[in-house]
C-alpha cells in the first residue's frame, strides 16, 4: 500500500507541472511578451520559449503560430535585407511547422500571407509582381477557410491598398475589406481557444483612418 | 502520523527534487560566444537562450529529460547528456551549411533567380532589358563574355561560335532553339522568357552534367505549378497572342496560341529587302506541371510552331536582277521531366525531350530540305551525404538523326544517325561554409567515330569576406562539330575545348561586381583537306581565345534606378574550315560593351528602359585584296529604348525602338562567287534589315487575382 502511495507520488511528481496547466501558463506568459519585446534580444528569448513549447507539445499550433510572428517582428527590428530575409524564411519554415500540426488552418495561411507581404516589402521592385499574387492567393484561401477571420480581411485590406497605391487606383476595395475586418472584429464572439489569435483590431481601425476616413 | 509525515515529505520532496541549475555556454568552432542559441532539456518547456556571453542558466524541476539540447539557426542542433546536474555544461556549435551562408561556385556562370539575393540577375531583368525585344539571348548578349554578332542574335560565347552554345530546358536539351528569322536580322529564341523562374548562363566550366556545347551552357528552369488562373491577351504590331492557365489543387495547366505576321508592319516602315511575303508564323505552346507529392515534380511542355517567308534577294552582281528566297520551318518540340526525393539523402531527375524541325530554304533555284528528328534521355541521381558532401550522377542518351536535299538542277542526299551515349559523375564538398570543391567527370560514346571521351570538370570557390570570394575552374568540353561537317564526314572527331577561369566577385545589397579572366584552348576542329574543297576533312585545326570580363551592377544608389554595365576584351584566333593560318574568325571582336539602364516612374506608372551596346571591328575577307580576313567593319553600336506603362492593374501598354539614333551598323562584306570582266568581285555590305525596329504591344490580363498581370513578361 504504501509503496504504491509512494509509486503514485512518484508519477505525480513528474507530470505535476503539465497537470498544473503548464501549457496555458507558459501561453499566457509568453504571447504577451512576444507582443512587447522591444528588443531583439528579449525577442529571441520569448521565440525561442514558444519554440520549446510547441516542441514539447507536438500537436499545438499556437506556439508556432506566435513564434512565426516573433520572427516576423525581429525582421521589423533589422536594418539589412539579407538578415530580414533570414528572419522570414524562419518564419515561413515555423508556419510550416504549425500547418504540420493543423493543415489548412485560416490563421496560420493568412500569418503565411503576412509574411511574404513582409518579404515583398524587402525588396518590391524585382519581388512585387511574384509575391504579390502567392499573398493574394494565401488570404483568399484563408477567408475561404474562415470567412470569419477578420485578420485575413484586414490584411487583404492592407494589401490591396498597397497594390491600389501602386496602380494609383482607388481604395474601395482596400475599404470594403478594412471594414468588413472591423465588423468581424466587434461581432464575432472571441474564440473558444483563449491562445488563439485575436490580435489586429486596433491596426483596422488606424487603417480605416487613414485609408478610408482621411480626406 | 508517520504516513502522513511521509506523505508530506515526499510532496517536499516533489518539489525540490530534480530542482537544478543548468548552466553553461556556447560557441562556435573558434570560441566566438553565440548569442540567442534555444538552450532546453528536450521534451520540455524548460530552457533558456545564451545572453551576449554565449552563456545560459536556468532551473528545472524536470526529472524525465536527461538531455540538453543547444538549437541555433546556421548551425547543426547540438546535444549533451546531462551526466552530473552541478557539472558546467559547454556546447561547441558546428556551422551548418546551407544555401543561406555557402560560398557559391562562381566561375563562368551568372545565374537569375528570384529566391537567392546572392544572384546578379533576377528573370525579370530578362523581360525588361531594352534593346532585347523579351528574347532571353538577347537579354543575355548585355553580359560580359559575349560578343554582339548583330546578324544572327544568337550567343557568341568568349570566340566560340554560336553554335558552341547549347540551351537546356529543365535539364534537357533543346536543338534548333532559335525561330527562322530573314536574313541579317537577329533570330529570336522559340522560348518565352516568362515560362522559366530560373535561368543559369554559363560561359565555361560547367558542370558535367552538360555535354555536348563548347563554349557555353544556357540552362533554363521552367516554373512549377501555377497558383492561379489567368487568361492573357497581347495585341502587339507584328501580331496578337492568348494564352490561359487553369489551376488545380496540385497542378496547373496552361496554352498559348500565337500568330506572327509582319505584312502590316513592313507595310509601315520601309525594309531593305524586298518582300512577296512577310515572315509568318505560329505558334502554340502547351505545359502541365503535375505537384505529384510534396516533393515530387512532373512537368510536360510542348512546343509546335509552323513559320514561313519568301522574299527577293538581289543578285551580287547584277542588282538589278531579284532572285526569290523562300525560308520555312515546321518546329515540334516535346519536353518532360520529373522529380523526386526518395528519402532525405537520395534524389532522382529523369526526362526526355523530343526535337523535330523540318527546315527549307531556297535561292533562287537552289534548295536545301533538312530534316531533324533529336531526342534525349537522362537519368540523374542526387545523394547528399550529410551538408558537406553531395554527390550527382547520371546517365543520358542524345540522338539526332539528320538529312538533308540538296538541289541544284540534281539532287544530292546526305544523312547522319547519331548517338551520344554519356554518364557523368561530379561531387561537391565543402571544408568549410567558405571553401568549397567540385570535381566531375563525364565520359562520352559516339556512335558514329565510335570514340570513348573522357572529360574532367573542377572547380572551386572560397569566401575571401564577407561580400567577396574567388572562384577557379577547369574543364574540358567537347561537340560534334557542324552539321554539314558530319554529313559529309561521319566519323568526324569531336571538336574540343578546354577553359581555365578565374572569377573574383563581389556582391552587397544592390551592387555587385565581378571580373573574370579566361584561357580557352580549342583542338580537333576540322579544317578542310584542300581549302577549295570543304568536302574532306582532317581534325587537326585548333586555337585559342583568352580575355577578361567586367561586370558592375547597382541598383541602390540612385532611387528606382537600376543599370549594369559590361565590358569584355577578347583575344583569339583558330585554324579552321578553310583558314590558310591562325585568324582571328569574322565573328568575334576584341571589345564589347554594354550599358544597361531601367528607371521606375513612379508618378507616371511607368518603367523606362535604355541600352547602349558597342563592338569593335569585326574582320571579314575581302576577296579583293591580298591576304586572308583582312577586312575590318566599322565598329558596332546600337541604343535602344522601351517603356512600359501600367495603364491599370490589369493592361500594360509597351513600346520599344532598337537603334534609336539610325546607325548604319556593317555586320560584313558578301562577295559573289566569281570576279566580274575586270578580275573584281562584286560586294555589297550585310546590313540589317531596316535600321530601326519599332515595337508596340497592349497586354492584357484577365484574372480574379487582381495583383496579377503582364508585367513579368515585358
Amino acid at each position: 500500500m504504501k509503496r504504491n502511495l509512494i509509486l503514485l507520488l512518484g508519477v505525480l511528481c513528474a507530470t505535476f507541472a503539465m497537470a498544473n496547466g503548464q501549457f496555458e501558463k507558459a501561453m499566457g506568459k509568453n504571447i504577451p511578451a512576444m507582443f512587447s519585446a522591444d528588443n531583439q534580444e528579449t525577442l529571441q528569448g520569448v521565440i525561442n520559449q514558444l519554440n520549446r513549447i510547441g516542441d514539447a507539445e507536438g500537436d499545438r499550433w499556437e506556439p508556432y503560430y506566435y513564434a512565426a510572428f516573433g520572427y516576423v517582428r525581429m525582421s521589423g527590428m533589422i536594418e539589412s535585407a539579407d538578415e530580414k530575409d533570414k528572419y522570414l524564411d524562419l518564419a515561413l519554415e515555423t508556419v510550416a511547422k504549425g500547418e504540420a500540426v493543423k493543415p489548412n488552418d485560416s490563421e496560420l495561411e493568412t500569418m503565411r500571407g503576412y509574411i511574404n507581404m513582409i518579404k515583398l516589402a524587402v525588396d518590391p521592385a524585382s519581388r512585387g509582381m511574384m509575391y504579390s499574387g502567392m499573398v493574394f492567393t494565401s488570404f483568399q484561401k484563408a477567408i475561404k477557410l474562415n470567412p470569419d477571420n477578420p485578420r485575413a480581411h484586414y490584411l487583404m485590406g492592407r494589401m490591396q491598398y498597397g497594390t491600389a497605391q501602386f496602380m494609383g487606383t482607388g481604395t474601395e476595395e482596400a475599404c470594403g475589406s478594412l471594414f468588413k475586418a472591423k465588423v468581424l472584429y466587434t461581432q464575432v464572439d472571441q474564440p473558444a481557444n483563449p491562445f488563439a489569435p485575436t490580435w489586429g483590431k486596433e491596426s483596422t481601425d488606424e487603417s480605416i483612418k487613414e485609408i478610408c476616413e482621411g480626406e | 502520523m508517520k504516513g502522513l509525515l511521509t506523505t508530506t515529505l515526499l510532496f517536499l520532496t516533489c518539489f525540490s527534487y530534480g530542482q537544478v541549475t543548468i548552466s553553461g555556454q556556447v560557441a562556435d568552432k573558434s570560441g566566438e560566444p553565440l548569442l540567442g542559441v534555444n538552450v532546453y532539456l528536450k521534451g520540455t518547456y524548460d530552457g533558456a537562450t545564451t545572453d551576449i556571453n554565449g552563456e545560459f542558466s536556468f532551473e528545472s524541476y524536470e526529472v524525465d529529460s536527461l538531455i540538453l539540447v543547444a538549437s541555433y539557426i546556421g548551425f547543426h542542433t547540438s546535444e549533451l547528456p546531462i551526466e552530473s546536474k552541478s557539472q558546467k555544461l559547454n556546447f561547441i556549435l558546428k556551422e551548418e551549411i546551407s544555401h543561406l551562408n555557402a560560398v557559391v561556385i562562381t566561375a563562368g556562370s551568372f545565374n537569375a533567380s528570384d529566391e537567392s539575393k546572392r544572384e546578379v540577375l533576377k528573370p525579370l531583368d530578362i523581360v525588361t532589358t531594352a534593346g532585347a525585344t523579351a528574347d532571353i539571348p538577347g537579354a543575355l548578349n548585355t553580359l560580359p563574355g559575349t560578343q554582339t554578332v548583330g546578324e544572327t542574335g544568337r550567343l557568341f560565347v568568349r570566340g566560340g561560335d554560336g553554335r558552341e552554345t547549347k540551351t537546356f530546358i529543365d535539364g534537357m536539351l533543346v536543338h534548333n532553339e532559335y525561330s527562322p528569322s530573314a536574313p541579317n536580322t537577329p533570330g529570336r529564341s522559340r522560348f518565352s522568357p516568362f515560362m522559366f523562374k530560373g535561368t543559369s548562363f554559363s560561359t565555361g566550366g560547367y558542370s558535367a552534367e552538360y555535354g555536348q556545347a563548347l563554349s557555353s551552357a544556357l540552362v533554363l528552369n521552367s516554373k512549377d505549378v501555377a497558383e492561379n488562373d489567368r487568361t492573357d491577351i497581347s495585341l502587339m504590331s507584328v501580331g496578337a497572342d492568348i494564352s490561359t492557365t487553369q489551376s488545380f489543387e496540385n497542378s496547373s495547366l496552361a496554352g498559348k496560341v500565337q500568330y506572327t505576321n509582319l505584312t502590316p508592319y513592313f507595310a509601315l516602315v520601309s525594309q531593305n529587302l524586298r518582300w512577296n511575303k512577310a515572315p509568318q508564323e505560329y505558334n502554340g505552346n502547351f505545359a502541365y506541371r503535375w505537384k505529384t507529392s510534396k516533393t515530387g515534380m512532373l512537368k510536360v511542355f510542348t512546343n509546335v510552331s509552323q513559320s514561313s517567308m519568301d522574299l527577293y534577294e538581289s543578285d551580287i552582281r547584277n542588282p538589278e536582277i531579284d532572285l526569290p528566297v523562300v525560308v520555312s520551318n515546321d518546329y515540334l518540340h516535346f519536353n518532360t521531366s520529373y522529380r523526386e526525393l526518395l528519402d532525405d539523402k537520395w534524389g532522382v531527375r529523369t526526362g526526355i525531350s523530343f526535337t523535330r524541325s523540318n527546315d527549307f530554304a531556297s535561292l533562287d533555284q537552289s534548295s536545301i530540305d533538312q530534316n531533324l528528328s533529336g531526342f534525349h534521355t537522362k537519368v540523374t541521381m542526387d545523394y547528399q551525404h550529410s551538408d558537406r558532401l553531395a554527390l550527382v550522377a547520371g546517365a543520358e542518351m542524345i540522338g539526332r538523326s539528320l538529312n538533308q536535299t540538296l538541289n541544284d538542277g540534281e539532287s544530292f542526299y546526305q544523312e547522319f544517325d547519331e548517338r551520344i551515349g554519356a554518364s557523368f559523375v561530379e561531387t561537391e564538398m565543402f571544408a568549410s561554409s567558405a571553401l568549397a570543391f567540385k570535381a566531375g567527370v563525364r565520359v562520352e560514346h559516339n556512335n558514329l567515330n565510335d570514340n570513348i571521351a573522357l572529360d574532367p570538370r573542377l572547380s572551386a570557390a572560397y569566401k575571401t569576406g564577407e561580400h567577396s570570394q574567388v572562384s577557379v575552374a577547369y574543364g574540358q568540353f567537347r561537340q560534334a562539330p557542324a552539321t554539314q561537317i558530319t554529313l559529309s564526314d561521319k566519323a568526324s572527331l569531336h571538336e574540343k575545348a578546354t577553359h581555365y577561369i578565374a572569377n573574383y566577385q563581389w556582391l552587397s545589397e544592390g551592387m555587385s561586381f565581378r571580373v573574370e579572366v579566361y584561357e580557352k584552348k580549342y583542338d580537333q576542329l576540322a579544317k578542310y583537306t584542300n581549302i577549295y574543297d570543304p568536302g574532306t576533312f582532317q581534325f587537326t585545326g585548333g586555337g585559342y581565345a583568352r580575355g577578361l570580363d567586367l561586370f558592375w551592377r547597382d541598383s541602390k544608389t540612385v532611387k528606382n534606378l537600376d543599370y549594369w554595365v559590361s565590358y569584355s576584351y577578347l583575344n583569339t584566333e583558330r585554324e579552321y574550315k578553310d583558314f590558310p593560318g591562325s585568324y582571328t574568325p569574322s565573328f568575334a571582336s576584341n571589345h564589347n560593351f554594354s550599358v544597361v539602364t531601367k528607371k521606375f516612374f513612379d508618378k507616371l506608372k511607368s518603367q523606362v528602359g535604355v541600352t547602349y551596346s558597342f563592338a569593335s571591328p569585326r574582320s571579314y575577307n575581302d576577296l579583293n585584296s591580298e591576304g586572308f580576313l583582312n577586312g575590318r567593319t566599322p565598329a558596332y553600336h546600337d541604343l535602344s529604348f522601351n517603356i512600359s506603362y501600367l495603364y491599370s492593374s490589369q493592361v500594360i501598354i509597351h513600346a520599344m525602338v532598337n537603334n534609336v539614333l539610325g546607325i548604319n551598323n556593317i555586320f560584313g562584306y558578301e562577295y559573289a562567287s566569281t570576279p566580274n570582266e575586270n578580275g573584281v568581285y562584286a560586294s555589297r555590305p550585310i546590313t540589317p534589315a531596316a535600321k530601326r525596329f519599332i515595337f508596340l504591344g497592349v497586354f492584357i490580363t484577365l484574372s480574379k487575382n487582381k495583383g496579377i498581370n503582364q508585367l513579368p513578361n515585358l
